[in-house]
Protein backbone atom coordinates (compact mmCIF):
# COMPACT_ATOMS: atom_id res chain seq x y z
CA UNK A 1 0.00 0.00 0.00
CA UNK A 2 2.89 2.80 1.23
CA UNK A 3 4.94 0.13 -0.52
CA UNK A 4 5.85 2.66 -3.77
CA UNK A 5 6.55 5.54 -1.31
CA UNK A 6 8.57 3.90 1.15
CA UNK A 7 10.89 1.85 -1.08
CA UNK A 8 10.05 -1.50 -0.25
CA UNK A 9 7.71 -3.61 1.62
CA UNK A 10 9.23 -4.82 4.12
CA UNK A 11 10.33 -0.96 5.36
CA UNK A 12 6.50 -0.62 5.41
CA UNK A 13 5.76 -3.60 7.53
CA UNK A 14 8.04 -2.11 9.97
CA UNK A 15 6.71 0.97 10.27
CA UNK A 16 3.22 -0.58 10.64
CA UNK A 17 4.74 -2.98 13.31
CA UNK A 18 5.96 -0.52 15.42
CA UNK A 19 3.39 1.77 15.24
CA UNK A 20 0.96 -0.65 16.26
CA UNK A 21 3.02 -2.27 19.35
CA UNK A 22 5.72 0.68 19.97
CA UNK A 23 9.05 -1.44 19.82
CA UNK A 24 10.04 -4.34 18.91
CA UNK A 25 13.12 -6.55 18.13
CA UNK A 26 14.88 -7.95 14.98
CA UNK A 27 14.08 -11.85 15.32
CA UNK A 28 10.16 -10.89 16.83
CA UNK A 29 9.57 -9.06 13.42
CA UNK A 30 11.69 -11.86 11.60
CA UNK A 31 9.16 -14.66 13.48
CA UNK A 32 5.87 -11.94 12.93
CA UNK A 33 6.25 -11.93 9.15
CA UNK A 34 7.98 -15.08 8.00
CA UNK A 35 10.95 -13.41 6.60
CA UNK A 36 14.55 -14.04 7.76
CA UNK A 37 15.96 -11.88 10.88
CA UNK A 38 18.79 -10.32 7.98
CA UNK A 39 16.47 -9.03 5.91
CA UNK A 40 14.69 -6.80 8.60
CA UNK A 41 17.91 -6.17 10.25
CA UNK A 42 19.11 -4.48 6.93
CA UNK A 43 16.09 -2.44 6.88
CA UNK A 44 16.57 -1.53 10.68
CA UNK A 45 19.97 -0.54 9.94
CA UNK A 46 18.86 1.82 7.11
CA UNK A 47 15.63 3.59 9.09
CA UNK A 48 18.23 3.93 12.03
CA UNK A 49 20.76 5.56 9.80
CA UNK A 50 18.14 8.19 8.58
CA UNK A 51 17.14 8.84 11.93
CA UNK A 52 13.46 7.55 11.82
CA UNK A 53 14.04 4.85 14.20
CA UNK A 54 16.31 3.88 17.10
CA UNK A 55 17.36 1.40 19.05
CA UNK A 56 18.68 0.44 22.98
CA UNK A 57 20.43 -2.51 23.64
CA UNK A 58 18.50 -4.13 26.57
CA UNK A 59 20.52 -7.28 27.41
CA UNK A 60 21.43 -8.97 24.28
CA UNK A 61 18.24 -7.95 22.22
CA UNK A 62 18.24 -4.70 20.30
CA UNK A 63 14.98 -3.26 20.91
CA UNK A 64 13.82 -0.92 18.01
CA UNK A 65 11.21 1.73 18.35
CA UNK A 66 10.08 5.37 16.47
CA UNK A 67 12.81 7.34 16.67
CA UNK A 68 11.03 9.81 19.21
CA UNK A 69 13.26 13.09 18.11
CA UNK A 70 12.51 12.55 14.45
CA UNK A 71 10.54 15.93 13.01
CA UNK A 72 8.43 14.28 11.01
CA UNK A 73 7.68 11.46 13.12
CA UNK A 74 4.11 12.88 14.27
CA UNK A 75 3.15 13.48 10.54
CA UNK A 76 4.81 9.79 9.45
CA UNK A 77 2.25 8.32 12.40
CA UNK A 78 -0.75 10.13 10.66
CA UNK A 79 0.04 8.61 7.10
CA UNK A 80 0.55 5.19 9.02
CA UNK A 81 -2.92 5.06 10.95
CA UNK A 82 -4.31 6.38 7.90
CA UNK A 83 -3.02 3.56 5.85
CA UNK A 84 -3.50 1.13 8.35
CA UNK A 85 -7.59 1.94 8.47
CA UNK A 86 -7.25 0.42 4.93
CA UNK A 87 -5.46 -2.84 5.34
CA UNK A 88 -7.60 -6.38 5.28
CA UNK A 89 -8.80 -7.05 8.55
CA UNK A 90 -7.01 -10.84 8.10
CA UNK A 91 -3.50 -9.04 7.49
CA UNK A 92 -4.38 -6.85 10.82
CA UNK A 93 -5.44 -9.95 12.74
CA UNK A 94 -2.49 -11.93 11.44
CA UNK A 95 0.21 -9.13 11.69
CA UNK A 96 -0.74 -6.61 13.90
CA UNK A 97 -3.40 -7.88 16.83
CA UNK A 98 -0.66 -10.56 18.44
CA UNK A 99 -0.65 -10.56 23.02
CA UNK A 100 1.27 -7.82 23.84
CA UNK A 101 -0.04 -8.27 27.70
CA UNK A 102 2.22 -10.02 30.07
CA UNK A 103 2.14 -13.94 31.28
CA UNK A 104 3.37 -15.35 34.02
CA UNK A 105 6.57 -16.97 33.88
CA UNK A 106 5.57 -20.70 33.65
CA UNK A 107 1.74 -20.74 33.26
CA UNK A 108 1.17 -23.15 30.38
CA UNK A 109 -0.62 -21.63 27.34
CA UNK B 1 50.95 24.40 11.88
CA UNK B 2 51.27 20.60 13.67
CA UNK B 3 48.41 19.13 15.34
CA UNK B 4 48.98 16.93 18.30
CA UNK B 5 46.03 14.76 17.94
CA UNK B 6 46.63 12.80 20.88
CA UNK B 7 45.81 16.21 23.26
CA UNK B 8 43.42 18.37 20.71
CA UNK B 9 40.32 19.45 22.88
CA UNK B 10 37.17 18.99 21.46
CA UNK B 11 36.29 22.73 20.28
CA UNK B 12 40.13 22.81 18.30
CA UNK B 13 38.74 19.74 16.49
CA UNK B 14 35.33 21.05 15.92
CA UNK B 15 37.35 23.34 14.34
CA UNK B 16 39.40 21.71 12.19
CA UNK B 17 36.68 19.92 10.63
CA UNK B 18 34.58 22.55 10.19
CA UNK B 19 37.40 24.16 7.95
CA UNK B 20 38.22 21.48 6.40
CA UNK B 21 34.91 20.44 5.29
CA UNK B 22 34.16 24.46 4.49
CA UNK B 23 37.10 23.96 1.98
CA UNK B 24 35.28 21.54 0.23
CA UNK B 25 32.50 23.55 -0.05
CA UNK B 26 30.50 21.54 3.11
CA UNK B 27 28.80 23.91 5.54
CA UNK B 28 28.46 21.75 8.92
CA UNK B 29 26.42 22.53 12.15
CA UNK B 30 27.90 20.98 15.39
CA UNK B 31 24.84 19.48 17.72
CA UNK B 32 24.49 17.50 20.64
CA UNK B 33 26.89 16.53 23.39
CA UNK B 34 29.90 18.42 21.69
CA UNK B 35 27.39 21.76 22.12
CA UNK B 36 27.59 21.00 25.86
CA UNK B 37 30.81 20.13 26.02
CA UNK B 38 31.98 23.96 24.49
CA UNK B 39 29.38 25.65 26.54
CA UNK B 40 30.40 24.25 30.02
CA UNK B 41 33.79 23.96 29.16
CA UNK B 42 34.43 20.64 28.98
CA UNK B 43 32.48 20.25 32.57
CA UNK B 44 30.97 17.50 30.45
CA UNK B 45 33.27 15.93 28.05
CA UNK B 46 31.68 14.36 25.20
CA UNK B 47 33.81 11.50 23.70
CA UNK B 48 32.30 12.61 19.99
CA UNK B 49 31.26 15.47 17.93
CA UNK B 50 28.06 15.34 16.16
CA UNK B 51 27.79 17.37 12.81
CA UNK B 52 24.58 17.40 10.78
CA UNK B 53 25.15 18.81 7.11
CA UNK B 54 23.08 18.10 4.01
CA UNK B 55 26.44 17.36 1.98
CA UNK B 56 26.81 13.32 0.80
CA UNK B 57 28.54 10.98 2.95
CA UNK B 58 30.82 10.45 0.19
CA UNK B 59 32.16 14.16 -0.21
CA UNK B 60 32.44 14.54 3.24
CA UNK B 61 34.10 10.99 3.89
CA UNK B 62 36.37 12.42 1.06
CA UNK B 63 37.59 16.11 2.67
CA UNK B 64 37.76 14.42 6.15
CA UNK B 65 39.97 11.80 4.88
CA UNK B 66 42.45 14.53 4.33
CA UNK B 67 42.60 15.03 7.83
CA UNK B 68 43.75 11.23 8.07
CA UNK B 69 39.85 10.67 9.43
CA UNK B 70 38.43 7.16 8.34
CA UNK B 71 34.98 6.26 7.47
CA UNK B 72 34.33 3.49 10.33
CA UNK B 73 30.25 2.79 9.98
CA UNK B 74 27.87 4.51 8.01
CA UNK B 75 27.96 7.43 9.84
CA UNK B 76 30.82 8.04 11.69
CA UNK B 77 34.29 8.51 11.33
CA UNK B 78 37.84 7.78 13.45
CA UNK B 79 41.46 9.44 13.65
CA UNK B 80 44.18 7.19 14.96
CA UNK B 81 45.53 8.86 17.90
CA UNK B 82 42.77 10.94 18.35
CA UNK B 83 40.42 10.64 21.28
CA UNK B 84 37.57 11.87 19.70
CA UNK B 85 35.01 10.74 17.35
CA UNK B 86 32.69 12.55 14.31
CA UNK B 87 29.58 11.53 13.36
CA UNK B 88 27.14 13.09 11.06
CA UNK B 89 23.74 12.81 12.18
CA UNK B 90 20.98 12.64 9.76
CA UNK B 91 19.59 16.03 8.82
CA UNK B 92 17.34 18.12 8.98
CA UNK B 93 18.96 20.42 11.92
CA UNK B 94 15.71 20.03 14.12
CA UNK B 95 14.81 20.24 17.92
CA UNK B 96 11.89 18.36 18.44
CA UNK B 97 9.35 19.11 15.87
CA UNK B 98 11.33 22.83 15.01
CA UNK B 99 13.58 23.62 12.43
CA UNK B 100 16.80 25.09 13.96
CA UNK B 101 16.59 28.76 13.25
CA UNK B 102 19.67 30.55 14.46
CA UNK B 103 22.90 29.17 14.97
CA UNK B 104 26.07 30.39 17.30
CA UNK B 105 29.29 31.42 15.72
CA UNK B 106 32.81 30.56 17.86
CA UNK B 107 36.38 31.77 16.82
CA UNK B 108 39.00 29.25 17.65
CA UNK B 109 42.56 29.28 16.86
CA UNK B 110 41.82 26.80 14.32
CA UNK B 111 39.29 28.96 12.73
CA UNK B 112 35.15 29.62 12.96
CA UNK B 113 32.73 26.67 14.28
CA UNK B 114 29.13 27.37 13.97
CA UNK B 115 27.16 25.69 16.62
CA UNK B 116 23.54 25.49 18.38
CA UNK B 117 23.03 28.51 20.80
CA UNK B 118 23.03 27.79 23.85
CA UNK B 119 19.15 27.71 24.60
CA UNK B 120 18.80 25.27 21.43
CA UNK B 121 21.51 23.13 23.27
CA UNK B 122 19.38 23.18 26.24
CA UNK B 123 16.40 22.46 24.32
CA UNK B 124 18.10 19.90 22.27
CA UNK B 125 19.24 17.97 25.48
CA UNK B 126 15.76 18.15 27.12
CA UNK B 127 14.80 16.67 23.99
CA UNK B 128 16.18 13.60 24.79
CA UNK B 129 14.94 13.97 28.51
CA UNK B 130 11.68 14.49 27.21
CA UNK B 131 11.67 11.36 24.68
CA UNK B 132 13.56 9.11 26.07
CA UNK B 133 13.74 10.03 30.01
CA UNK B 134 17.79 10.37 29.77
CA UNK B 135 19.10 11.31 32.98
CA UNK B 136 22.58 12.59 31.52
CA UNK B 137 20.83 14.80 28.79
CA UNK B 138 18.69 16.58 32.14
CA UNK B 139 22.11 17.16 33.63
CA UNK B 140 23.66 18.27 30.43
CA UNK B 141 20.65 20.90 30.44
CA UNK B 142 21.63 21.91 33.34
CA UNK B 143 24.94 22.53 32.88
CA UNK B 144 24.63 24.60 29.88
CA UNK B 145 21.75 26.83 30.93
CA UNK B 146 23.70 27.46 34.72
CA UNK B 147 26.92 28.18 32.49
CA UNK B 148 25.64 30.35 29.27
CA UNK B 149 23.11 32.82 29.28
CA UNK B 150 19.67 31.17 27.70
CA UNK B 151 16.14 32.06 27.47
CA UNK B 152 13.94 30.44 29.78
CA UNK B 153 10.97 31.82 27.95
CA UNK B 154 12.21 30.08 24.77
CA UNK B 155 12.78 27.04 26.58
CA UNK B 156 9.41 27.23 28.19
CA UNK B 157 7.41 27.73 25.08
CA UNK B 158 9.17 25.20 23.23
CA UNK B 159 8.27 22.04 26.26
CA UNK B 160 4.95 23.44 26.05
CA UNK B 161 4.47 22.72 22.63
CA UNK B 162 6.76 19.45 22.34
CA UNK B 163 3.85 18.30 25.19
CA UNK B 164 6.52 18.19 28.51
CA UNK B 165 4.92 21.11 30.75
CA UNK B 166 5.82 18.41 33.92
CA UNK B 167 9.17 17.91 32.83
CA UNK B 168 9.84 21.25 32.21
CA UNK B 169 9.17 22.10 35.93
CA UNK B 170 11.32 19.57 37.14
CA UNK B 171 14.42 21.39 35.33
CA UNK B 172 13.07 25.11 36.35
CA UNK B 173 13.04 23.61 39.88
CA UNK B 174 16.44 21.97 39.35
CA UNK B 175 18.05 25.25 38.36
CA UNK B 176 17.04 26.87 41.14
CA UNK B 177 18.24 25.13 43.49
CA UNK B 178 21.78 26.34 44.68
CA UNK B 179 24.74 23.96 44.77
CA UNK B 180 26.08 23.35 47.95
CA UNK B 181 29.50 22.50 48.46
CA UNK B 182 30.44 19.86 50.73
Amino acid sequence: MLEGLFGNIMIEKIFFYLNTYGEGYPLGMAKTFGVSVNRIQQQLKRLENAGIVASILKGKVRIYTFNLRYPFLRELKTLLSKAYEFLPEAEKDKYYRMRTRPRRTGKPL
Amino acid sequence: MKIDWGHISIKDLAALVTRQLKRHGIDALIVGGACVSIYTKNKYLSSDIDFISHAALKDISNALAELGFKRESSRHFERKGCPFFIEFVPPPAAIGEEPVKEKAELRTRYGRIILLTPTDSVKDRLAAYYHWNDPQAFEQAVMVAKAQKVSIREIERWSLKEGHKEKYKIFVERLKKKIVKS
